[in-house]
């Protein structure tokens, strides 16, 4: 398949960074053509501004700021995410990847009085996110996992109707070890070879 | 009471312009003293960098890019946010001012790998929010930005504070009428704030 790592951290010698790599080279291995989208290091600005905002609505016009985003996630078939959980939810970088990239005519196609969002990303038949969580499974449980609903019941329904999804997440990362992370890593490779 | 608002739009004409004029003009006739934090306007950038990353931890430190946003959460008494919801989340300005300003000896101090919430001088909180799908469909999402504000956000405050959440679903199908009928019981929130 034709995979698309989105990737978010701040920090390159980071854990995330190990979680990327380890994604990337499985993908790689299994025999599928990886493409690697390292917002923080290409710099990706994640505040969508009032000239865009104004022209959100406008087919081919609101694809123009991101057209290489565009291109990414229409190539794909498999989206791959890599990034640590903060408060609960997506880093601002990912965060505003999708308000700007995800934009509609694109990957979905606006309601009218009678029909409600139509989805347009059938090309996209699979979804994993790789996470890092500093709550606990349980509080993470309670709040509602904003971040994991943001993508898997947020993003998913524009995908292909058909489309799995796979969740990781390594919790309580602040009292992590180098053997619980070793672990995680290993459960990453181990679940990324199978998709 | 002092009162931070957090604003993130981008557009002067769009609806979300009309409830922050509305919110901002509202609660200062009722008499309290209102700090506007325009977040477009101030130019913030959401995004934390490796260097704050790395200080996260370090208090004292880990403020220091931040420090005048930091004074005005730790100097306000109630809090009130005012934004859309883009793709079933807050907008990414938004976001980003939670992960670069709500940090370890701000809203929250670390004990033995524990969040220990901190922000108790914030005694009341509301979020004015639009969504451009319907209710049902934000339901069916779980309707995370509901959450972060009901769960995450009032659990960082004074515990047992009020917390009011007003939202406007269905705004790509929305009226004349029902836009009118939200700022209205906006507009009388913040009078009786």
């Amino acid at each position: 398949m034709r995979a698309l790592v989105v990737f978010a951290h701040p920090v390159p010698e980071s854990f995330g960074a190990a979680l990327r790599d380890t994604v990337v080279e499985t993908l790689a291995a299994s025999g599928h053509e990886v493409r690697l989208v390292d917002l923080n290091a290409i710099g990706f600005d994640p505040v969508m501004d009032a000239e865009e905002r104004r022209r959100y609505h406008d087919p081919g016009v609101n694809e123009l700021p991101v057209a290489d985003q565009i291109a990414h996630i229409k190539w794909c078939e498999m989206l791959v995410f890599v990034y640590p959980t903060w408060w609960f939810g997506l880093p601002a970088i990912l965060k505003g990847w999708f308000d700007r990239v995800w934009v509609p005519h694109v990957t979905f196609l606006m309601p009218t009085e009678s029909q409600g969002i139509r989805p347009n990303m059938q090309n996209i038949r699979r979804i994993a996110v790789v996470t890092t969580c500093g709550a606990t499974w349980w509080l993470s449980k309670w709040v509602g996992e904003p971040g994991r609903r943001t993508l898997l019941r947020g993003i998913r329904p524009l995908c292909h109707p058909l489309c799995r999804t796979t969740y990781m997440a390594h919790y309580k990362m602040d009292s992590s070890t180098p053997e619980s992370r070793a672990r995680y890593l290993a459960k990453v490779r181990q679940k990324i070879a199978r998709l | 009471m002092r009162v931070l608002v957090l604003f993130a739009h981008p557009v002067e004409t769009s609806f979300q312009a009309a409830l922050h004029a509305t919110v901002v003009e509202r609660l200062r006739r009722a008499g309290h003293a209102v700090d506007d934090c325009d977040l477009y306007a101030e130019g913030f950038n959401p995004v934390l960098s490796r260097e704050e990353r790395l200080h996260y931890h370090d208090l004292g430190v880990n403020r220091r890019n931040v420090e005048p946003y930091v004074e005005r959460v730790l100097g306000a008494e109630a809090l009130v946010l005012v934004h859309p919801v883009w793709n079933f989340g807050l907008p990414a300005i938004l976001k980003g001012f939670f992960d670069r300003v709500f940090l370890p000896g701000v809203s929250f101090r670390m004990e033995n790998g524990k969040v220990k919430p901190s922000l108790h001088n914030i005694t009341k909180l509301t979020a004015v929010v639009t969504y451009g799908g319907a209710r049902w469909r934000a339901l069916g999402v779980g309707d995370p930005p509901r959450k972060i504000v009901k769960r995450v956000l009032r659990a960082q405050i004074k515990p047992l504070a009020p917390v009011d959440y007003l939202a406007h679903y269905d705004m790509n199908r929305s009226t004349d009428a029902t836009r009118a009928a939200f700022l209205e019981k906006v507009g009388a929130a913040m009078a009786r704030f």
